[in-house]
């Protein structure tokens, strides 16, 4: 097994020589023709033809069978593929199924056991990992080119894809329909690793925050007082928020903040909660007004949340 | 008379000038209201394109905020498709079709004054949205549920709905204007099979016409529904977001070919003019058409391999998208022919027509990829699919427009284009074009999503980018340079006579600019090139 994009990959090189054959082909000829049929003194009058059935019937008939290889081809890769996803039900099948949530403008990522992630999915290298697409608002669209082809993401629908990574990496993504005013910003990664590796990690993402203590504690205090709790759950604090943002369990161990938008570290961290709407203006994450003190103490507890 | 009589004489035929062309029902009039609104829709839409892709220059850029930037590109796209192209083409073929065929006017004269009409109107309401609480921002397509109230919330996507609504009745009007016309007003012996090539291209775009434009419009009232009055057509709960993009991929495909067919026929009158030879294959460049006029009904979905439909109906509209090359290759293939042995005379119309076959070509050709589902499945919604239609669209629409521009100039004006200026022209536009279009294909196989607003540095995506924005000046300034050509011929005295080319068709058998009734007598043909018949006594055509 590899993943569909090499799959596509090969096809698109193979596809992509017959079209950019028959480009310098064409321009070939059209520049032939211009250069050796431009206006010269003492051209005589042309000869008027009126044209050739048997070049008209090549000229059919040739593109045809080129297409015909092509429409073969195509064929081949869609069966490599597994055109008709799903996988039927059997579920036994697919080692590892995803649910992934697609919001304006963000992704959760719902497994099996009750671990959630948020707009960036780990998954085990060499395991097909079958993706079950569901939309929140307005159609989005899954797409991370170098693990496999897109797929939209429909409202009142379920789509499916399937990922497959043979080596370990960062494979990066982003949604690829257009959903509304922060769609530049639905930025999204999958990291492929070793399955021990992934084991951890979904293990950590099923499970409740770790305790705070010190000053992240007094920014547990400060998350629980404000409005964060009426959309944002935090496992093991009692915020169950409302669905329409990530949940922020583990919200310190993602690479970045606001779907892509900033580097997640301490200092970014600081200046998104103290305005994201100028880094991510349209989102649905409101300024809430902070004294120094509390935001120091928040940004002390996100980033503790590994 | 007192003084101020006769001060008030000018300004009285000035006025009177201006209420000429408000009330004109000539079809020569009319259509170039259609290529001034055109072009003046042409400049504003090009200047949205300029802004974002100065926005896009280089990353995180804040030239435009987000919720302008997603107005802009909507309004490009509507702009360009509903309020340049068609109009432009449609303009062309006012002027033309009865002066090809021989006719005094068109059939309908007064209904030809209220498509135009509609068709301005329509486009001002939709530009009324800027300064009524924001332009559409859903993007050319307006794909629902994002077009739906709750995605957005602001007038836009009304105004959308009521100017494209008002504007396409116009361009149904017109086309059944244009299709009794070509039936009923053809001269003595101008029978189906000696029609000018654009005429036939008009002829079948105006059965495209009618056969999509109404499944929009009527799209468009179920959107109003849904917006307004609380139906569910097209939501996620109880509608279905896909009803929308069929019925609109129904239009929005054959819409592709009411675009590309006229441009056709514009290059089938201009490559063999300049060519000294006759069409080569004239009965299969008909059919070609009226084979991609049937097939034009057939391959919407291949806007929607990536929604989730089933294997089969992925593999029928692929098959029935590569089949459509079949009949656009017969057409390129027929043009070379036509070249092929003959006595090519280089003028600006023959630079942009020889242009559009090469850009035409791999705007095709990146088309067969997008038909195979999976390349489709990578490439679809990013750069990939921006490149691809604007070879198809500008680097083929526009340049035959442009051909089209410089050979019927002297016609509709009496005057000349300078043909030095032309060719800065013609080259600002190939380079900037390709510049700005061809770094897009690598982009979007690279992953950059189209309708982006900004994206993040260090993928890899930033000199593509810089290259676009440059070649999307160099096409603005190229642009000006058409336009300071065009105002400069209109301020020179008249000086093209009827047949400036040497050509062969109708239109250039009378007065440039012709008179009001178009002949001065009745023309009557023998073949389909009369004026060739009566230059060349000795070698008519058959």
């Amino acid at each position: 097994m590899r993943p569909s994009a090499e799959a596509i990959a090969d096809l698109a090189l193979v596809v992509g020589a017959i079209a950019l054959g028959i480009f310098l082909l064409v321009t070939g000829v059209l520049l032939a023709t211009m250069w050796r049929y431009r206006l010269r003194p003492g051209a005589p009058e042309p000869r008027q033809i009126a044209g050739d059935l048997r070049l008209e019937i090549g000229w059919t008939v040739a593109p045809l069978l080129a297409l015909a290889a092509v429409f073969v081809l195509m064929l081949g890769t869609m069966r490599e593929i597994g055109a008709s996803l799903p996988i039927a039900a059997d579920t036994d099948r697919i080692p590892l199924r995803v649910t992934v949530v697609a919001h304006q403008f963000w992704w959760e990522y719902r497994f099996d056991g009750g671990a959630v992630a948020a707009n960036e999915l780990h998954i085990p290298v060499g395991v097909p990992v079958e993706l079950d697409l569901v939309a929140a608002d307005v159609i989005h669209d899954f797409w991370v080119p170098a693990l496999a082809g897109k797929s939209d993401i429909v409202p009142g629908k379920t789509n499916h894809l399937r990922l497959f990574a043979r080596q370990p990496g960062t494979y990066e993504g982003a949604c690829a329909e257009f959903c509304g005013v922060q769609h530049a910003w639905m930025r999204l990664v999958v990291f492929a690793e070793p399955e021990p590796e992934f084991d951890r990690w979904l293990a950590v993402q099923g499970a409740a925050r770790q305790a705070p203590a010190g000053e992240a504690a007094r920014g547990e205090q400060v998350f629980l007082r404000n409005v964060c709790v009426s959309c944002h759950a935090l496992r093991g604090t009692g915020a169950a928020g409302n669905g329409a943002a990530p949940d922020l369990t583990h919200v310190g161990g993602r690479t970045t903040i606001g779907t892509g938008v900033l580097r997640n570290d301490a200092a970014a961290m600081r200046a998104w909660l103290a305005d994201p709407q100028r880094y991510k203006p349209g989102s649905a994450m409101p300024l809430v007004r902070l004294d120094p003190g509390d935001l120091d103490a928040l940004v002390a507890y996100m980033e503790s949340l590994h | 008379m007192t003084t101020a009589e006769v001060a008030a004489v000018p300004r009285q035929q000035a006025g009177d000038r201006y209420a000429l062309w408000l009330r004109t029902v000539d079809h020569k009039d009319v259509g170039i209201l259609y290529l001034l609104t055109g072009v003046a829709f042409f400049v504003i839409g090009g200047l949205e394109a300029l802004v974002l892709r100065l926005q896009l220059a280089a990353p995180r850029q804040g030239v435009v905020d987000p919720h302008l930037y997603d107005q802009l590109f909507t309004m490009h796209g509507t702009t360009m498709v509903f309020l340049v192209m068609v109009p432009l083409l449609i303009g062309f073929a006012n002027y033309l079709v009865p002066l090809m065929i021989g006719a005094s006017d068109v059939a309908f004269p007064r209904l030809n004054a209220l498509s135009f009409w509609l068709t301005l109107f329509g486009g001002l309401l939709l530009y009324f949205s800027f300064v009524a609480g924001g332009a559409p921002d859903a993007g050319w397509f307006s794909y629902a549920p994002l077009a739906e109230r709750a995605g957005s919330a602001t007038s836009g996507v009304d105004y959308y709905i009521l100017g494209l609504g008002v504007a396409g009745a116009g361009t149904i009007i017109g086309a059944i204007n244009l299709l009794v016309t070509i039936a009923l007003l053809r001269c003595p012996g101008m029978t189906f099979g000696r029609l000018p090539l654009f005429v036939w291209m008009v002829l079948v775009t105006s059965v495209l016409i009618l056969g999509a434009y109404p499944a929009f419009s009527a799209a468009l009232v179920m959107l109003f529904l849904d917006r307004h009055l609380g139906a569910h057509f097209f939501d996620g709960a109880g509608g279905d977001p896909l009803l929308w993009q069929h019925v609109f991929w129904f239009f929005g495909h054959p819409e592709v070919y009411i675009m590309a067919l006229p441009a056709f026929g514009i290059i089938s009158e201009v490559v063999p003019v300049f060519s000294g030879k006759r069409i080569f294959g004239y009965r299969f460049m008909a059919g070609s058409a009226v084979a991609i006029a049937f097939l034009s009904f057939s391959v919407w979905a291949h806007h929607m391999f990536a929604v989730g439909l089933s294997t089969a109906e992925n593999i029928f509209f692929a098959v029935s998208s590569m089949l459509i090359a079949v009949p656009t290759g017969v057409k390129i293939f027929n043009w070379l022919a036509t070249m092929w042995g003959g006595r090519i005379r280089f003028t600006v119309a023959m630079l942009f027509a020889v242009g559009f076959i090469a850009m035409f070509l791999i705007g095709g050709l990146t088309g067969v990829t997008l038909a195979v589902v999976p390349i489709d499945w990578q490439v679809t919604d990013s750069y990939y699919v921006v490149a691809h239609l604007h070879y198809v669209l500008f680097g083929g629409t526009m340049f035959a427009l442009f051909a089209g521009a410089y050979y019927w100039w002297p016609k509709m004006t009496g005057r000349f284009l300078s043909e030095r200026l032309g060719r800065a022209h013609f080259w600002g536009t190939f380079i900037g074009f390709n510049l700005t279009f061809l770094p897009m294909h690598w982009l979007g196989v690279q992953g950059m999503p189209r309708r982006v607003y900004t994206y993040p540095a260090g993928v890899g995506w930033e000199g593509s980018n810089l290259a676009a924005t440059i070649g999307a000046l160099v096409l603005g300034l190229a642009t000006l340079v058409f336009l300071f050509n065009a105002a400069r011929s209109l301020r020179g005295a008249p000086s093209a006579p009827a047949d400036p080319w040497d050509a062969w068709t109708l239109e250039w058998a009378t007065t440039s600019p012709p008179p009001t009734h178009n002949f001065e007598a009745a023309p009557a043909v023998r073949s389909a090139r009369p004026l060739w018949d009566r230059k060349h006594p000795d070698l008519p055509d058959r």
